[in-house]
This record gives C-alpha cells, sequence and structure tokens, in this order.
C-alpha cells in the first residue's frame, strides 16, 4: 500500500509539469483553433533561456526568471506572427503542419546548442525528500508543483474575469463574430501565444530541476499534446485532469510493470492511453463532441 | 486538362497512362538510362539511387493514404521497422530465401498497418495523425523489448541470393532495387485508375459525402492503410538487406517527419510530387552536409559536426515556406510548367 502511495505521489508531482504543458497548448488551441506541436520546443528553450540566465550568467534568480520569460515571450510572438498569421482561415490541418514544421525549424537549433551534450542548471530548489509517515517527498517537485498549481489558477482567474480573458474567449467562440464586436482577433492570437509560451516555459524549468537539459527535451511537448487529447482539447480543467492522470499513470504502470517486462514500461505507457482514449472517447474527458455537416 | 485539339474519343484512349509517342519514348530512354546506369556511373551515384529508391517505395506508400486518402499517417517508419525486422528474422534466425521473405514482409507490415489504422474508423486529421504517431511509438517499443529482434543490439540479415550470385554490392543490389521502385510506381500509378483509387479519392474529399454515393468507408479506409503498408514493409525488407543491418534507431519519430514533410514537400495526391519530394530533401541535406565542414569553420561557435542538426532546420525551413507559399508542391509548379509548354504559343 505505502509502495502504491509513493508512486501516487511521485506520479503526481510529474503531472503538474504535464498538466502545464498540456495547458499551455489548450490555451492555443481555445482562442486560435491550432494545434501546437511547436510547445514542445517552446519549453525546452525555455529551460535553456533560464540555464542561459542563471546558470551561464549568474544572475539572481528572479531576474533570471523574467529575463526568460521574456525571451520565451518573444520566441512565441514571432512564432505566431511569421509562421502561424499566413494560416488564418486555411485548413486547421495546415495549421498543425506549420507548428510541425517549426518544431523541426527549432530542433535543429536546440540540438545545434547542445552539441550532443547536457546542460545542467545548478540548484535552485532544494533537493532534499520530506519524509511524511513513510513515504519520501521530492521537495523539491513539491514546491514546483504547488507553483504550477498556482500558475493554473492564475490562467483561470485571468480567462474567467479579466477584459482580456474575455476577449479570448469571445475569440475562440467565433472570429469574425469577435471581431465584429470590437476584439482585434489578430492581437489576441499574439496575446494569448505569449501567455502559452510562458506557461510552456515554466513547465521546462521545472523539468529542469529534475533532468539536466537533453536532446529529447522537445518531445515533452508530444506529451503535452496526449494531455491535451485526453482532457478535451477545449477544456483547462481537462489538460489539468489529464496531466495528474498521465503522471500517476506513467509512475504506476512503470512501478509494477517494469519488473515483469524488463523496464521501460514509463515511455509507451502514455501512447497506450492515447490509443485506448482516441479510441474509447475521441474528443477526450471533457471536449466537445463536433457533429460535422457535409 | 487536355490541350485543344486533343480528343478522347474511347474510355482506353482517357485514362491510358502513356499518351503520346513522345512519353513513350521518354519513358523507354528513363528506363535505358537507370538500367545502363552501373555501367558508367559512379559508385557514390548508385549508392544514392539506391538510398532514394528505397524512399520512394516507402514515400509511395505514405503518399497512398495520406495524399490520395486523405488519412494521415505517422507511423511509416514503424510500419517499415515491421517489414524491415519480418524479412530479417526470417533470413537471419530461419534461414529462409529472401525471395519468399521479401513478400511476407509486406504482408506482414500490412496486417500491422491495418490495425493500426484502425481508428481511423471514428477519428481523423490531427486525431487521426496524433493516433499513428502513438502507433509508431507502441509498436517501436515493442520490438525493442522482443528477444527475437534482437533488442537494441538489432540484426544483421544475410544479402539476398540469386542461384549462386549473391547481391551483395551497390551495383548487384542496383538492379533489385531499381525494379522493385519501377514495378511500385506503376502499380501505385494503375491503382489509380481503378475503383479502389477513385473509392480513395472520394473518402479524401469528403468522407461523409463518399459515404453517401456508396463507398463502404470501413472497408477503403482500412484498404488504404493496408496497401500504404505493404509499400512501407517490402522498402523496410530492402532497406535491411541493402544494409545488412537492422536497428532501431533506423526507424525513429524523426524519421516519420522526414517522410511526412517529403510528401507535403512534392505534392500531395501525385505520384511525381513523391520523386520530387524524395529527391528535393535528399538534395537538400546533401547540400547541408556537404557544407558543413566550410560553415564550422567559418563560424567556430557552431561546434564540430553541425551537419544533421543544420540539416534538420533547413528541412524544417523548407517544409515551412511550402506549407505557406506553396501548399501543393512541387508537383502542382510541374503541372504549371507541362501545361504553359503544351500550350505554348497561347496564354491558354
Amino acid at each position: 500500500m505505502s509502495t502504491f502511495l509513493q508512486f501516487l505521489i511521485l506520479g503526481l508531482m510529474e503531472g503538474g509539469v504535464y498538466a502545464l504543458v498540456g495547458v499551455s497548448i489548450v490555451l492555443v488551441y481555445k482562442a486560435t483553433k491550432t494545434v501546437s506541436i511547436a510547445h514542445g520546443q517552446l519549453l525546452a528553450f525555455g529551460a535553456f533561456f533560464f540555464y542561459l540566465f542563471f546558470g551561464y550568467f549568474g544572475l539572481p534568480i528572479i531576474i533570471a526568471l523574467l529575463l526568460c520569460f521574456l525571451a520565451i515571450g518573444v520566441m512565441g510572438f514571432v512564432i505566431e506572427r511569421l509562421a502561424l498569421r499566413p494560416m488564418i482561415g486555411q485548413p486547421l490541418f495546415a495549421a498543425f503542419l506549420v507548428t510541425f514544421a517549426v518544431f523541426v525549424v527549432f530542433d535543429g537549433v536546440f540540438l545545434l546548442i547542445l552539441k550532443g551534450g547536457i546542460l545542467g542548471v545548478p540548484k535552485f530548489l532544494p533537493r532534499e525528500s520530506l519524509l511524511v509517515g513513510g513515504l519520501r517527498i521530492p521537495e523539491g517537485q513539491a514546491i514546483s508543483f504547488v507553483l504550477s498549481m498556482a500558475v493554473f489558477g492564475i490562467i483561470g482567474l485571468m480567462f474567467r474575469y479579466s477584459k482580456v480573458g474575455l476577449g479570448m474567449r469571445a475569440t475562440a467562440e467565433d472570429h469574425q463574430l469577435a471581431q465584429s464586436t470590437g476584439i482585434s482577433v489578430k492581437k489576441m492570437f499574439s496575446v494569448i501565444w505569449v501567455v502559452s509560451s510562458v506557461v510552456a516555459a515554466i513547465a521546462g524549468i521545472s523539468t529542469a530541476h529534475v533532468i539536466d537539459i537533453y536532446y529529447s527535451y522537445p518531445l515533452l511537448g508530444i506529451k503535452g499534446l496526449i494531455v491535451a487529447l485526453v482532457g478535451g482539447l477545449e477544456s483547462l480543467p481537462g489538460a489539468l485532469l489529464g496531466g495528474l492522470i498521465l503522471g500517476i499513470l506513467e509512475n504506476i504502470s512503470a512501478g509494477y510493470l517494469d519488473p515483469i517486462v524488463g523496464g521501460g514500461v514509463k515511455e509507451v505507457a502514455a501512447y497506450f492511453m492515447l490509443l485506448v482514449i482516441l479510441l474509447v472517447k475521441p474528443y477526450g474527458l471533457f471536449g466537445l463532441v463536433r457533429i460535422e455537416r457535409i | 486538362m487536355r490541350p485543344c485539339g486533343v480528343f478522347d474519343e474511347r474510355y482506353i484512349q482517357d485514362i491510358a497512362i502513356v499518351r503520346t509517342w513522345q512519353h513513350w519514348l521518354a519513358l523507354i530512354g528513363a528506363l535505358v538510362i537507370l538500367y545502363t546506369f552501373p555501367f558508367y556511373g559512379s559508385y557514390y551515384l548508385i549508392s544514392l539511387i539506391n538510398l532514394l529508391s528505397i524512399l520512394i517505395i516507402v514515400i509511395l506508400g505514405l503518399q497512398i493514404v495520406m495524399g490520395y486518402c486523405g488519412q494521415i499517417s505517422l507511423g511509416q517508419p514503424a510500419f517499415m521497422a515491421v517489414g524491415a525486422y519480418t524479412s530479417a528474422i526470417l533470413t537471419a534466425t530461419y534461414g529462409i530465401s529472401f525471395w519468399i521473405a521479401l513478400p511476407l514482409s509486406g504482408l506482414s507490415a500490412g496486417i500491422v498497418g491495418m490495425i493500426s489504422g484502425a481508428p481511423s474508423l471514428r477519428i481523423k486529421g490531427f486525431y487521426l495523425a496524433m493516433a499513428t504517431l502513438a502507433a509508431h511509438f507502441v509498436i517501436m517499443w515493442i520490438i525493442m523489448h522482443l528477444k527475437i529482434t534482437g533488442g537494441i543490439q538489432g540484426l544483421h540479415p544475410p544479402p539476398p541470393q540469386i542461384g549462386n550470385i549473391v547481391l551483395d554490392t551497390e551495383e548487384r543490389m542496383y538492379y533489385l532495387i531499381v525494379t522493385m521502385m519501377v514495378i511500385s510506381t506503376f502499380a501505385a500509378r494503375n491503382l489509380f485508375r481503378s475503383k479502389v483509387g477513385r473509392a480513395f479519392v472520394a473518402i479524401n474529399d469528403n468522407d461523409l459525402a463518399a459515404e453517401v454515393m456508396g463507398v463502404n468507408l470501413y472497408y477503403y479506409k482500412l484498404l488504404a492503410f493496408f496497401i500504404s503498408c505493404v509499400y512501407a514493409g517490402l522498402g523496410g525488407s530492402l532497406w535491411a538487406h541493402y544494409y545488412m543491418v537492422v536497428h532501431p534507431e533506423q526507424f525513429t519519430f524523426m524519421h516519420a517527419i522526414w517522410y511526412v514533410g517529403m510528401v507535403i514537400i512534392g505534392g500531395m495526391g501525385s505520384i511525381p510530387g513523391v520523386f520530387f519530394g524524395v529527391l528535393f530533401v535528399r538534395l537538400l541535406d546533401e547540400i547541408v552536409l556537404f557544407s558543413s565542414p566550410m560553415l564550422s569553420s567559418l563560424f567556430p561557435w557552431l561546434g564540430p559536426g553541425p551537419g544533421a542538426a543544420l540539416g534538420l532546420s533547413a528541412f524544417g525551413m523548407a517544409l515551412l515556406l511550402f506549407i505557406i507559399f506553396e501548399p501543393r508542391g512541387l508537383a502542382h509548379r510541374w503541372e504549371v510548367i507541362k501545361e504553359s509548354y503544351r500550350l505554348y504559343p497561347f496564354a491558354y
């Protein structure tokens, strides 16, 4: 029982990061109806910028974080402006392919930066573990979990109460109608890309605390896509739940199945889950079911 | 579109692939050049054509399911791997002849592909892309964790053999690979003159409308995946016996991206597009590899051997520009050039 609880806690911690990636993808989808795979790169570059400012230049952590968010925001803005703006009004799948191409471009750059090595971010959160009733809780991960929940809460509140959030929700509903009520759809697109890039960067920084930056960081973006699909592409709570489910499932399945099949279950559990969800509930747990017309 | 003054009197004429004597000349000329190439071509070019031909077989399969039938598949490398491993296990472990293993590898890849394509009955577009991506990772994971596939060590299949002739050099393998490429190109081109091919195109245009018109979606979508994966399996088998090593690293997620990119750059829904796409991407790669030593001496901070990473970025950039500025790919450009040649003195 206590091993089960231990896996549950570790899964919950990892799930928080997955949920953040998922949230950033859902944010973009809600406003622009574009499914983005490029967020994997935004995550990786977020972690890299943090390494650059905090580890390499040795700036104080607050300034490093702010500079990192600024850099990643600019990156998200540029991607939106140059690659996705021409896709407005094009088929939705073309926009997905554009994000795909952006992913490949930045993957090359990322590999060029790493030069086949790894980048270790210096310790910025405690790496000790708390022992609560026989269970081991990694302190740093717990802090970043709480922080990611806070980010999630802020985004939820922003969407619900602020004027920008209202504009975003209107844009998500219908681009033309939103434009005719005086909301600048183009501006909303830029804002949403900047915000979601920052969210992805936060996920990247929390990951950098656990694992050194290495070449398959961008593939975490695929995990984020899975989270978004499991929760339903339109649903922020769905992304949160999907992320937590994914983290817990990965850890529990790895913990119990690894000894039987000889390791590596963790890499593939997410894809099994995605296949099952797509076959049983194609639009995710909280997604809107679409009825198609000819 | 036919130029003014060309009329087809019979249906046979209308659907003919080779229409005029110039076409026959070009076809026969190209085949003669292709088959006599090892007598005067350089070693490098022969090995390049071998690689390109195998890729063309695989991408033809992807073009059938993606360009013609509209079902996006990101799992092509995994299906290729299934074919390669089937062939390698049959020949290396059980000592069965390559000529039996080749069709069997196509069949096994087709069956695995058909199962992986089953979600296409409920979902499409982006969701299907993710489902095939998941299938890719699951298949590759299973391959890496089975005993019979040699895990991450891979397998070493022997070269094929005709009678006493062992096909173990580039020139000898060349004839086998190029023949397979010609046959599969013809088969793919021919498919779209048949009922099955037209059903695929109808599904691509709108699957609900196709169903209303009497196209059995269940049957034809699975058939599209099956045919596509048979191509992938055959290509994979040739790949295995050409390189004489099969390894999970040869079939990664990045390869899936390359293959989809080749189809998009070449032009969706066009058989010549497959050739353009493969050639263009390969050429781009060669240029980057060729220029990377120069670049790394000009900009030392790039580090040694930036070729692979730069190639990736260049490919992504090409893909991006093609989707934004020329979504119908190089094949569309080719059609435009052909049209203006046919109509030459007139503008239309």
